[in-house]
């Protein structure tokens, strides 16, 4: 019965029925794939054409749409106008939504492995049969390792809740997501500096600094939108990039920085902000704590020293900290996503922090702002405690400082890998993709095989699953039933979204829910599932009657009135009830409590340092094996100053070796002047080992199998710029 | 004047650390604590419940401090005596360590 991937017999008739499908005319002409693989809704009218309201989930953005249904068929999706978060838009990622549901290459029922790990030999599965046998597996573990013995990782997705609720009934702490791959370390620096993550107002805000987002490609709501009106209404950009990115190129300043040395560039904006007295003296004396340590330790940061460090010039770093402090409170060091850089990556995001209230646009108008929030009711588990439990997660103490309902990627899979504090045999991950996007891929690899048993569920063959020992089929965001989701944007654009299906569930696909909670039935947890998505949505719905109505008349509840001017003479929640330039917490801990610059390893001759960085097409690797997608970015490139390819004696389009102490790949060069001499660049979700997905599959190299696996010492986030590569012909 | 200030406000906040940590450091299983908080003071502290709806996010780990220090003035004290010494130091790890303005304060209440 077992049978490779790539000839499972219902993919060669899907694709037979599919024939039209492979072309784009599926959004317009009715197509057979389509009438066979769907149920008859009785919508005998070919021309009659249902909207749906739902929310794109191609990224984490989760941005208003309109299905465009016809006989249960979706054609078109559209932007929601009401939906004020994505300014009623929807990007070439949202408009590719439809060819993630009618994708040939979807996981269409549960699979168990047979053979090695990664050899891509499966066995089909009826549900029963596949979730006795993940229940036993669970069940198995739990017994010998404790239930703290199996991880669980999930992805950010409106039913990774039900994830997070299904490890905490089976006694699990060992939670992670995708998180300490991404943002951890901006959340840690903000949060330890005004005691919240606060929201850029980028749509009146009349000076950003950007250093290292690129949010004309990484594209977040409403930002990279607002991002360009604010440029309409005379805003200024000044980028800090090694590369010259989309962003870059709208900005009305790029300085190609050397990477590593952002904090320098910032610690010398604070230099002169506060020996200029640049700053409101109000705003600093009432709202601010360990001003007077600041001031003392900027003063060895002048933009002279600043510009050997970052190579900019001095002239400029001047010129910039007094023009931004003089469109302050409007003006903004912007905080960035993506935080994974760095060993010291929340010091250099505490820089940005401490600018920001130098410039005193906490709570202002083109400032940094924390909305209202909608406070969906909840349904509480009154989970079960395991007394043979370990005290701990499996990475406590990785970190000095690490989010305890986060964890760390990095430090839990090194745990893993060594088995310390204790075994970890058993791991489900869902809508999540360490393979990719986890620095180090042989490590990923190494740390599957000490495993008894792993676990994934997917819409598609990602390489997690490919690697995994059972793969179960998800349904996408346009069949399923979500939980509300409440979310916080910018300026007059916070809300709440749901989902209902705007069309059945293809194949044999089951919500991540619905997995959960049959597991738990097998498990003697049921009592902890007794309720239906509709149920916990009619909690969360309960007190906010006005959230139900509008979801249903427009498909998104958005707040409105200002998002500024709302919390005077509110305190912070930190020790000090102040934004902290001076973090007493950080100094108990033998953290330096204020950034102290130190400087990046230098660059060891006939190497490069390679950065990670997104392109407007892809979702990291989510994204990348979509056929629409796929038609704009077939594989990706090894970006190359032409300096170091001459020297190196290396073409463009030539195919290269990289190599790194983490692993080698091959791939072909774009030599170009958009990247530093000393930088090389490629974009992520490529170089995939999974045949399951037949757009990319031999496409391009894989980042993540160069990467080494540095962390942030103080949130455990990856650290994805500290690998220094050697390039050479093959 | 300023810096005088500023130095009493940083010794001041050691010092409510200190006690803070000196509990904490007893090594209450915020874990277990959890699970405790739930199922002993959850039952009146919900939304809707007869007492005022709480979590560790609802106070701050000084507030919290004060709470546990003067657990013999709680309306319900009587409750909190049938706890052993164990289960209040696990209650109070779960409660101090994620509080309001905890390093890792907590998400699911």
């Amino acid at each position: 019965m077992s049978e490779r991937i790539n000839n499972l017999i219902t993919r060669r008739k899907f694709l037979q029925l599919s024939g039209v499908l492979a072309a784009t005319t599926a959004v317009t002409n009715p197509c057979r794939v389509l009438y066979a693989l769907t149920k008859d809704s009785g919508e005998k009218s070919a021309s009659q054409i249902r909207e749906v309201f739902s929310a794109c989930d191609m990224c984490f953005n989760k941005c208003g749409l309109i299905a465009q249904v016809e006989n249960n068929v979706v054609k078109k999706l559209d932007p929601n106008p009401k939906s004020l978060k994505s300014r009623g838009m929807l990007c070439a990622r949202g408009n590719a939504g439809v060819k993630q549901l009618y994708d040939p290459d979807r996981l269409k029922y549960p699979l168990l492995r047979k053979g090695a790990r990664g050899d891509g030999k499966w066995q089909r599965l009826s549900w029963d049969q596949a979730l006795d046998h993940a229940a036993e597996q669970l069940d198995k573990i739990g017994k010998e390792y404790t239930r703290c013995g199996f991880l669980f990782m999930a992805g950010t997705d409106m039913q990774s809740t039900f994830v997070h609720q299904f490890a905490e009934a089976y006694g699990s702490y060992n939670v992670i997501s995708h998180e300490s791959n991404c943002l951890l370390s901006r959340n840690r620096a903000f949060l330890d500096t005004y005691g919240v993550m606060p929201t850029p107002d980028v749509l009146n805000c009349k000076y950003v600094i950007m250093p290292g987002s690129n949010r004309f490609e990484a594209l977040v709501t409403p930002d990279s939108m607002d991002l360009m009106t604010a440029k309409e209404n005379k805003s200024k950009l000044v980028v800090l990039d090694p590369r010259f990115t989309k962003t870059a190129t709208l900005a009305d300043e790029w300085y190609p920085i050397k990477p590593g040395t952002d904090m320098a560039f910032f610690l010398a904006v604070a230099h002169v902000i506060i020996k200029e007295e640049l700053y409101d003296k109000t705003f600093i004396k009432n709202k601010t704590f360990g001003f007077e340590e600041l001031r003392e330790h900027v003063k060895q940061y002048t933009p002279q020293w600043a510009a050997k460090e970052t190579d900019i010039p001095a002239k400029d770093i001047l010129r910039i900290a007094r023009e931004i402090a003089a469109a302050a409170p409007s003006a903004m060091i912007y905080p960035g996503r993506r935080s994974s850089d760095y060993e010291d990556s929340t010091q250099i995001r505490r820089s940005y922090a401490i600018v920001n209230a130098l410039l005193g646009n906490w709570d202002q108008k083109g400032g940094l702002l924390v909305p209202k929030k909608v406070k969906p009711g909840s349904m509480h588990i009154e989970a079960p405690f395991y007394e043979d439990n370990p005290d701990d997660r499996v990475d406590a103490g990785r970190a000095q400082m690490m989010f305890d309902e986060e964890g760390s990627f990095k430090h839990t899979r090194d745990a893993v890998i060594e088995g310390k504090p204790y075994p970890i045999k058993g791991w489900m991950t869902y809508k999540t993709n360490p393979m990719q996007t986890g620095a180090n891929r042989n490590k990923t690899i190494k740390m599957i095989n000490t495993l008894d048993f792993m676990m994934t569920v997917d819409i598609a063959m990602s390489d997690t699953a490919w690697m995994a020992d059972l793969v179960l089929p998800a349904p996408s965001y346009l069949e399923r039933q979500d939980p509300l989701s409440a979310f916080l944007a910018s300026s007059t654009c916070s809300g709440v979204i749901t989902r209902d299906p705007v069309v059945p569930a293809l194949f044999e696909s089951k919500p991540v829910f619905w997995i959960v909670k049959e597991l738990a039935k097998r498990l003697d947890l049921g009592e902890f599932f007794n309720f239906t998505v509709d149920d916990f949505r009619k909690a969360q719905l309960k007190k906010i009657p006005e959230v139900a109505k509008a979801l249903k008349e427009d498909g998104v509840y958005n707040i409105t009135g200002p998002s500024f001017g709302i919390h005077k003479g509110k305190p912070f929640k930190t020790r000090s009830k102040k934004i902290e330039f001076f973090n007493t917490r950080y100094k108990d801990k033998g953290i330096d409590p204020m950034p102290v610059y130190k400087p990046p390893l230098v660059i060891p001759e006939n190497h490069f340092r390679i950065v990670v960085g997104r392109n407007a097409y892809v979702t990291q690797s989510a994204s990348t094996n979509n056929s629409l997608l796929w038609e704009l970015a077939k594989e990706n490139t090894l970006w190359l100053h032409p300096k170091s390819a001459n020297t190196l004696g290396i073409k463009n389009g030539e195919t290269v070796r990289v190599s790194s102490s983490a692993g080698n790949v091959t791939i072909k060069t774009r030599v170009t002047k958009e990247t530093r001499p000393d930088t090389v660049y490629m974009d992520t979700g490529f170089g995939v080992l999974s045949k399951g997905l037949t757009n990319i599959f031999g496409k391009g190299a894989c980042i993540a199998e160069i990467l080494e696996d540095k962390a942030d010492k103080i949130s455990g986030n990856m650290a994805m710029h500290e690998t220094f590569v050697r390039i050479s012909k093959t | 004047m300023i810096k005088k200030f500023t130095i009493a406000a940083i010794a001041m906040a050691f010092l409510t650390v200190s006690i803070g940590v000196s509990m904490a450091g007893e090594k209450g299983n915020a874990r277990k604590g959890k699970y405790l908080f739930r199922k002993n003071c959850r039952t009146c502290h919900l939304e809707g419940g007869s007492a005022k709806e709480l979590s560790p996010v609802s106070k701050t780990q000084a507030e919290w401090q004060k709470v546990f220090d003067n657990i013999d003035q709680l309306a319900c004290k009587d409750e909190w005596a049938k706890l052993s010494e164990k289960d209040n130091l696990d209650i109070y790890a779960h409660l101090y360590g994620h509080a309001f303005d905890s390093p890792s304060p907590a998400k699911c209440k």
